[in-house]
């Protein structure tokens, strides 16, 4: 199976593993090899050096020789074949001079440099230094004559350095040539490593882009290596959540679709029956009738996105933020007294400050709107409904209480149910108030209990925050 | 009086026109964007009913457009959007009322009426509460008629609970509009003026409620 993976630009090239993976691994092995190039040649070039340089002393030796002392002056006798040897080097050029123990010129080439370092007899000394403008290497040997052995002498043997260079550049060549043979195998080997190690993503790319986008069951981990395994069960998690919102999403659209059948039907049927009536008291009946069904179905739909909102798949980030909610409270409660006083509820406030919490204002507002919406839906006229805020060590508690009719012990978990209503109660709710209440109370980390109010009349919600620091 | 709707949907369209109608208001009607700029270009009107959601021109834009030419027509935006953004979006615009449907026919009336008196004499003096009227610029109230004695501290607690009158004032907010940054108010001080004030109003009708927890109302007479 080929690598499925596209043609990419240069620069998408640079940004891929096998690029990254080849660079890693052969951008020092490259400059590890320069290095030891450099390393080389010195070492090659220098044991290069001591070989020829004692080929030097040896002609030195040769010519110390052939010297003699005649009537007080050095003099030097070189067969003609000594120097036609000396001076047939095909490498180098050789050049020799010889002093004498004075310093004084005798034969050879003029002009040779002198050693910087004392010459022992005896002792060569090896050393650089420029003639005629070539660099060369030198040779020194102080010697005695041969004969009579008493005087003394300098014998200075030269030759240029092409002979070294090319040792040192033969060694070299021998060192770095298989060395890059060995990267460009290195590097063709990692090259078809890489392409067999990420087949596996290949597969997986061609797995899920011939997915329909509504499949989103999980990814099989057969056959993956451990770190697509990771990659393949963190996708896999992915999918759980989004598979789990989309139903959730999906059960919501019904739920609203069937709640929304019913009080549709009754204005439908209304409106119709207004149509037939002839009588304008029975008509102006009928449209009550229909300007009720459509208020209540306006709220339904209402709650019904109030719900969808606040379900924590619902996508709307909350934005948390430390509020007082004393202030809050307050401010809430204040807007909802003319609609309590229509009723002739006493709705009242008690607060306390330090309510300090984290949370969507938005969100707490609508909150509280809908406990109080059923606070004085359910109560009746005269009741009353107090909005109360407490603060303790650990938690802040908001709490709406009313001496109404009160909840049966045995309703008081199932108030909380999506569209159920308390029956005997006004059909005027839609039975989502508190659905909608618990979902925001969880979305802030919070708690709702519902219990009797004091004395064991009426009702008592309490939703405990924790407190913010 | 002359109302402009424009609204797309032809179902409310017509709800709105034949109640403003009833009120006696001449009431013109645009089904899109252009159309509504259009007019408003040629024509003046008293007050513009706005929904957001038109074709061909958006709400948002015709309401820009209208601002622009510098018209100071008051401008009530209807909308199905209810989103906190849009509602300060079209504030920010330049409407001066924001109503989001479905709503209260009651309740667009009597914002329709707040609008127009708005834009008619910018604000009245005069603020009337049954038998109660309080004259804002002259500091002087009456009560059927009669002239009411006040000290000029109960006047201001009245004019306060009577430009709000049927929602909660909190001391506090009362507090504020009485006294001077550097003036000390005492705990009680507000709980007398509204018990002077009470002895001197109650008989003729006019009730402030007192709100647990959260301060006075002024009730709304029936």
């Amino acid at each position: 199976m080929t690598a499925i993976l596209e043609e990419r630009p240069a620069e998408a090239e640079r940004g891929t593993l096998r690029y990254q993976l080849l660079t890693s691994l052969l951008a020092p092995i490259v400059f590890l090899t320069l290095i030891s190039a450099v390393v080389t040649y010195y070492y090659a070039f220098n044991f290069a050096t001591l070989a020829y340089d004692y080929s030097l002393f040896d002609s030195a030796l040769d010519i110390s020789r052939q010297t003699r002392l005649r009537d007080g002056r050095v003099q030097v006798d070189l067969p003609s074949a000594a120097l036609d040897m000396l001076e047939s080097d095909t490498h180098d050029n050789v050049f020799y001079m010889v002093n004498d123990a004075k310093g004084e010129f005798v034969a050879g080439h003029r002009g040779l440099p002198l050693p910087t370092e004392e010459t022992l007899p005896g002792k060569p000394v090896y050393y650089d230094g420029t003639y005629r403008g070539f660099p060369i290497r030198l040779a020194a040997l102080a010697t005695k004559v041969r004969d009579p052995a008493e005087a003394g002498v300098l014998v200075l043997v030269g030759e240029t350095l092409n002979k070294r260079r090319t040792l040192a550049n033969e060694v070299l060549l021998g060192m770095l040539l298989p060395e890059f043979l060995l990267i460009t195998l290195i590097g063709v080997l990692v090259w078809f490593g890489i392409e067999r190690g990420l087949r596996p993503l290949a597969t997986l790319q061609s797995e899920i882009g011939s997915r329909s986008h509504r499949d989103l069951s999980p990814l099989s981990e057969q056959n993956a290596p451990g770190e697509v395994r990771a990659l393949i069960r963190a996708m896999n998690e992915l999918l759980a959540r989004l598979s789990f919102a989309l139903s959730a999403q999906q059960r919501f659209i019904a739920d609203a679709a069937h709640q929304l059948r019913t009080p549709l039907a009754g204005i439908k049927t209304q409106a119709e029956l207004a149509l037939r009536q002839q009588k304008i008291d029975d008509v102006q009946h009928t449209l009550t009738q229909l300007n009720t069904a459509t208020s209540q179905t306006t709220h339904l739909i209402n709650q019904l996105l109030s719900l969808a909102r606040a379900e924590p798949d619902a996508g709307r980030a909350q934005a948390m933020q430390k509020l007082d909610l004393d202030e809050l409270a307050r401010e809430t409660t204040k807007e909802w007294v003319p609609q309590a006083l229509t009723r002739e509820i006493d709705l009242g406030f008690d607060g306390v400050a330090g309510a300090v919490i984290e949370a969507d204002a938005l969100f707490l507002r609508e909150m509280l709107g809908n406990l109080l919406d059923n606070a004085i839906l359910y109560a009746q006229a005269g009741c009353r409904v107090t909005v109360r805020v407490a603060v303790d060590a650990a938690c802040v508690r908001l709490s709406v209480e009313d001496n109404g009719p009160g909840i049966p012990p045995d309703e008081r978990e199932r108030v909380f149910e999506r569209f159920h209503r308390v029956l005997g109660s006004g059909a005027e709710g839609c039975g989502l108030g508190l659905a909608i209440v618990r979902e925001i109370a969880e979305g802030h980390g919070a708690e709702v209990k519902l219990t009797a109010g004091a004395n064991g009349a009426g009702t008592l919600v309490t939703v405990t925050f924790p407190r913010a620091a | 009086m002359r109302i402009l709707i424009v609204e797309d949907d032809p179902v409310l369209a017509d709800g709105l026109t034949r109640s403003l109608r009833q009120s006696e208001f001449a009431v013109d009607c645009a089904r899109d964007g252009e159309e509504a700029d259009l007019i408003l270009t040629a024509q003046n009107y008293d007050l513009v009913i706005l929904d957001l959601g038109l074709p061909k021109l958006d709400g948002f834009d015709v309401l820009k457009r209208l601002r622009r030419r510098a018209a100071a027509v008051p401008v009530l935006v209807l909308t199905a959007r209810d989103a906190l953004s849009d509602r300060v979006k079209g504030l920010d615009l330049g409407a001066d009322d924001y109503l989001t449907k479905p709503f209260d026919l009651p309740e667009l009336e009597a914002r329709v009426r707040a609008l127009i008196r708005r834009g008619q004499s910018g604000g009245s003096s005069f603020l009337t509460h049954g038998p109660l009227v309080l004259d804002t610029s002259g500091r002087r109230a009456t009560l059927h008629g009669a002239p009411l004695e006040l000290s000029a501290r109960e006047l201001g607690v009245l004019e306060v609970l009577l430009l709000r009158s049927g929602r909660v004032v909190s001391k506090e907010q009362l507090a504020e509009q009485l006294y001077g940054w550097d003036e000390e108010v005492g705990p009680n001080a507000i709980e007398v003026y509204v018990h002077r004030l009470r002895k001197k109003i109650e008989a003729a009708g006019v009730a402030i409620r007192t709100i647990r927890g959260l301060g006075y109302l002024l009730e709304k007479n029936t």
